[in-house]
């Protein structure tokens, strides 16, 4: 019992006005107002605070002291172990209380990559293996397979599975819990998905010169817009269109190309999209692979200008993947032939690129950089993704972890970038979690981080270990 | 939420109980949420003073407390299932006289074929091996095996067992909720069983003075309809028939059809399928040789005793279609769509009952390239509808066609498709050949070659997580 209910027992209860005295299910708690109201004005106790009248709610007592612990403390009991997370769920929802309970268990706050573990396996029914994966900052997740797209909700204790048009779902962006964006390279239009009863609730196409259809090659968003890398059938033409994210009405059109020659680089569409929050921009890389080699860019879109504030041409050891942080103020590439992790300074790229003299490589090798280069392209099918202050990067079955390790802090802020930024990996997992099959998708939500694996119908978890449940 | 709940404040209606020693408060509506005729509505009409005594009952407060947050939520607490089995909270249910919310509470989402996983599989104590079933809308299974029917409840747990006077039962149907009608492959007649007694209950047998060839009649297919039964019966010359029997005197009235199984087109109809919405009967039959598959699908109209409409395979359809004949058919009855599954390319053809013409099927291929079929000489293919879903089991691998959801702005093309997906897992696909495939309740129960048991296959919004830390 709190403080405050030891308060109200040494007085007369009824006349203390701050001390509620509920019967719920027959049994008696007593606590204040205010931690009634830590609920938020609109859930039912904040209104049961209000009342004059006998304060009775005809629920189960033992779940109702588990949630007034959460309102006043922040975080529930340990014994809330014995009892069924989704029935403990429902009952919040009762009270008005589940996004308190979803932000004490699942908070983004709480990521810890050094402590996260291999914790859990979501199974997916059926034969397809997930092709893509997308999360909410609440912790839902969205796992294509195949046809199919599978929704676990944030406690992953529930889950829920459409049809789609698509033979198989390439690029998947979750726009709130319930609805997601969803395309595919072999199908015409971005469908915007009700993911509650599977329909489709709006297809936004990009009209192209030839007509022939446009597929999708990459979905990002930032708060306000809704980014689609767009293709046409033909393959002569791309784009990258911009739509509000609310509307979803087009809101301007950057990186279109026409395909007259044999102009190589503007045959690129670009297949990964990443808003940069700090900097306002968009990143959006894609390579191509042909007789000469991989190659590639990475360009920094200015929506409201549509132009290109900086571009990264890729040549020697283009990159497999491509990530940016804004926490770090750096880019993180794999090496297509070399395997190796890189990273380039943010804050110093835009002086490289007005240098048109200057063509000397800013990436900066993390890993081995007198590697020989024997023409096998190690780094296929690899996958470098950022969340919060570290840097992911699939190898095979194995996941890197890639973390700054802070020398004389006062000087990478003031000081010229001449100095190297110290990176250092980490193994994750522990040993029986390493190898296994190839990772082809690695997304953060909540305190989670989600992989997904080829040829394997499950979805894996990796989070810390959480307070009681 | 639930309605009762609305306004939690309200005093006058509370009630306290005293369940074995817990005292516990509600309130009298949620009590009569229970239906009118439960033991906690009478207990809720007593006249209420509000400083009375807690109200007794001499009962276990754990289980009840499960029962009560079901009256006060609508759902059954997940928690519960894991403390109580589903038979003692039914019986403790059927004390309170709650049992119907419990029911409804306890029954497992709608079925669908692309979010189904195998959730049990039913075996009976002795000769296991199924040599038939049927599955009935709430979800209760009739197993035969062995000469005898177990019966298994909408809970799936076992309730009796009837031993016939048959060596093995290829056939059965439920003709009254309590009635069975059963066939065998080795014996003749049609034979009429009450399961909630273990009774015989009388036979029907196909004869004619008339003509010597009709003896030894064994059934091959039956269908019910409210009035009748339509079964089709095969004489070891393989003069065939379809009869239509009473069901109230469960005598033969008339006989629809007779035909002389020379051919592959008049063999005996090995499916009979009765349209609640026409009143007609689809009979098909579908026989295999060295030379692929042929086989008939027939409507009979059973007023006029006339045929409305056949085709043959091979030999009519789309000439695109020579060679590639049926290996299966199937009736969705809600829907009035004929269904078949082609042979050879392994496509799902369908065609409109209410518009059966020369060629009335539309053909649905399969695109996604990665469903592909390798092996196109299937031994067995199996063709179920269920819930406007198209079940297909090929060999030993389950299969769904689904519809697409209607896109909510204007498509072009505005046929509504199928597409098809893996209900199983290739490890399922290992057990043995699919041999039944019956939908009941909001379950799909599969048989397979020489493997004991039925398994069930469910749909779920339980996500199924398995944790893997230590």
């Amino acid at each position: 019992m709190s403080s405050f209910g030891m308060q109200c027992l040494e007085t007369e209860p009824e006349l203390n006005s701050n001390v509620v005295t509920i019967n719920v299910g027959g049994q008696i708690f007593q606590t204040t107002k205010q931690t009634l109201t830590q609920g938020g004005p609109k859930s039912l106790l904040s209104q049961l605070a209000e009342t004059t009248s006998k304060r009775f709610v005809d629920r189960d007592p033992d779940y109702f002291s588990l949630l007034l612990s959460l309102l006043r403390s922040g975080t529930l009991p340990s014994k809330v172990k014995d009892f069924d997370l989704h029935d403990l769920i429902e009952e919040s929802r009762f009270y008005g209380l589940e996004s308190l309970l979803n932000n004490s268990l699942t908070n983004p706050s709480h990521f810890d990559a050094f402590a996260l573990q291999k914790s859990l396996i979501l199974p997916l029914n059926g034969r397809d293996s997930p092709s893509t994966i997308a999360t909410t900052p609440s912790g839902t997740v969205h796992v294509a397979h195949g046809s199919k797209i599978t929704s676990f909700d944030w406690s992953l204790t529930r889950k829920s599975t459409i049809l789609t048009q698509f033979t198989a779902v390439d690029s998947l962006l979750a726009i709130s819990p319930d609805i997601a964006a969803a395309g595919a390279t072999d199908f015409s239009g971005l469908q915007i998905l009700d993911l509650q009863n599977g329909s489709v609730k709006q297809v936004l196409n990009w009209e192209n010169v030839t007509r022939s259809g446009s597929t999708v090659q990459a979905i990002g968003s930032s708060s306000e817009f809704l980014f689609t890398s767009f293709e046409s059938g033909r393959r002569n033409s791309n784009s990258i269109m911009v739509y509000d994210l609310n509307t979803l009405n087009p809101v301007t059109e950057i990186g279109h190309n026409e395909i007259f020659g044999a102009d190589l680089d503007s045959a690129i569409p670009a297949t990964k999209l990443r808003w940069v929050t700090g900097y306002g921009l968009v990143m959006a890389s894609g390579s191509h692979s042909g007789l000469s080699g991989v190659s590639g860019n990475i360009k920094f879109w200015d929506i409201r200008s549509g132009n290109v504030v900086f571009e990264l041409k890729e040549k020697d050891d283009c990159f497999s993947d491509v990530c940016v942080s804004d926490n770090l103020n750096a880019i993180f590439k794999v090496g297509v032939n070399s395997g190796e992790v890189f990273y380039t300074d943010l804050r110093s790229l835009g002086s490289v690129s007005d240098d048109a003299n200057d063509n000397s490589n800013p990436w900066i090798c993390l890993g081995n950089s007198r590697k020989v280069v024997n023409g096998k392209k190690e780094g296929y099918g690899c996958k470098i993704e950022s969340h919060g202050n570290q840097v992911f990067c699939s190898k095979g079955g194995d996941i890197e972890l890639w973390s700054e390790v802070v020398m004389g802090s006062a000087k990478i802020s003031e000081g010229p970038l001449k100095e190297r930024r110290v990176f250092r990996k980490n193994l994750m997992g522990r040993v029986k979690d390493l190898g296994g099959l190839r990772i082809t998708n690695l997304a953060f939500g909540g305190n989670r981080m989600f992989v997904i694996r080829k040829d394997q119908q499950a979805v894996e978890i990796w989070q810390g270990s959480t307070r009681g449940i | 939420m639930a309605d009762q709940n609305s306004n939690p404040t309200i005093p006058f209606d509370r009630i306290k109980l005293n369940v074995g020693g817990k005292l516990l408060e509600t309130t009298v509506s949620t009590l009569q949420s229970g239906g009118p005729d439960s033991l906690l509505a009478a207990l809720s009409n007593r006249p209420l003073h509000h400083d009375s005594n807690p109200i007794f009952i001499d009962r276990d407060p754990e289980i009840f407390s499960v029962l009560l947050s079901l009256l006060r939520s609508n759902s059954l607490p997940s928690a519960a299932l894991r403390r109580f089995s589903l038979q003692e909270l039914t019986d403790e249910a059927l004390y309170y006289g709650v049992e119907s919310r419990l029911r409804s509470a306890s029954l497992p989402s709608p079925l669908r074929g692309i979010d189904a996983a195998l959730v049990d599989t039913i075996r009976p104590a002795a000769e296991a091996v199924p040599s038939t079933f049927s599955a009935a809308e709430d979800g209760s299974l009739w197993i035969a095996h062995g000469g005898q029917i177990s019966l298994y409840d909408s809970y799936l747990s076992y309730s009796t067992a009837v031993r016939t006077h048959l060596d093995d039962i290829t056939l059965i149907c439920r003709v009254w909720p309590d009635i069975a009608a059963v066939g065998s492959e080795s014996s003749s007649g049609l034979h009429f069983y009450d399961l909630s007694s273990g009774r015989y209950a009388g036979s029907v047998h196909w004869t004619d003075q008339a003509d010597p060839r009709i003896y030894k009649a064994r059934v091959s297919a039956i269908a019910n309809s409210p009035d009748s039964l339509f079964a089709s019966f095969d004489c070891p010359h393989r003069e065939n028939g379809v009869l239509v029997i009473d069901k109230s005197t469960l005598q033969v009235s008339s006989e629809l059809a007779r035909q002389s199984g020379t051919a592959a087109k008049n063999t005996v109809a090995g499916k009979l399928t009765w349209l609640p919405a026409t009143g007609l009967v689809i009979g098909s039959a579908v026989t295999s040789g060295a030379f692929g598959y042929s086989g008939y699908i027939r409507v009979w109209d059973p007023r006029s005793r006339q045929v409305v409409w056949e085709t043959n395979e091979p030999g009519s359809g789309r000439s695109s279609r020579f060679g590639d004949a049926f290996a299966d058919v199937d009736v969705d009855a809600d829907d009035l769509t004929l269904f078949k599954i082609c042979s050879k390319s392994g496509d799902l053809a369908m065609a409109d009952i209410r518009s059966l013409g020369e060629d009335p099927w539309v053909y649905m291929k399969d695109t996604n390239p990665s469903l592909r079929d390798t092996s196109c000489g299937r031994n067995n293919v199996i063709l179920h509808c269920y819930r406007g879903q198209v079940f297909v089991g090929k060999d030993g691998g389950l299969e769904v066609w689904s519809r697409e959801k209607p896109c909510q702005q204007v498509c072009e093309s505005q046929t509504q498709s199928l597409r098809r997906n893996y209900v199983d897992k290739v490890e399922d696909a290992e057990r043995g050949m699919i041999k039944r495939i019956e939908g009941g309740g909001q379950r799909l129960f599969v048989s397979r070659e020489d493997v004991e048991g039925i398994e069930v296959w469910e749909s779920s919004n339980y996500s199924g997580a398995v944790s893997v830390s230590s």
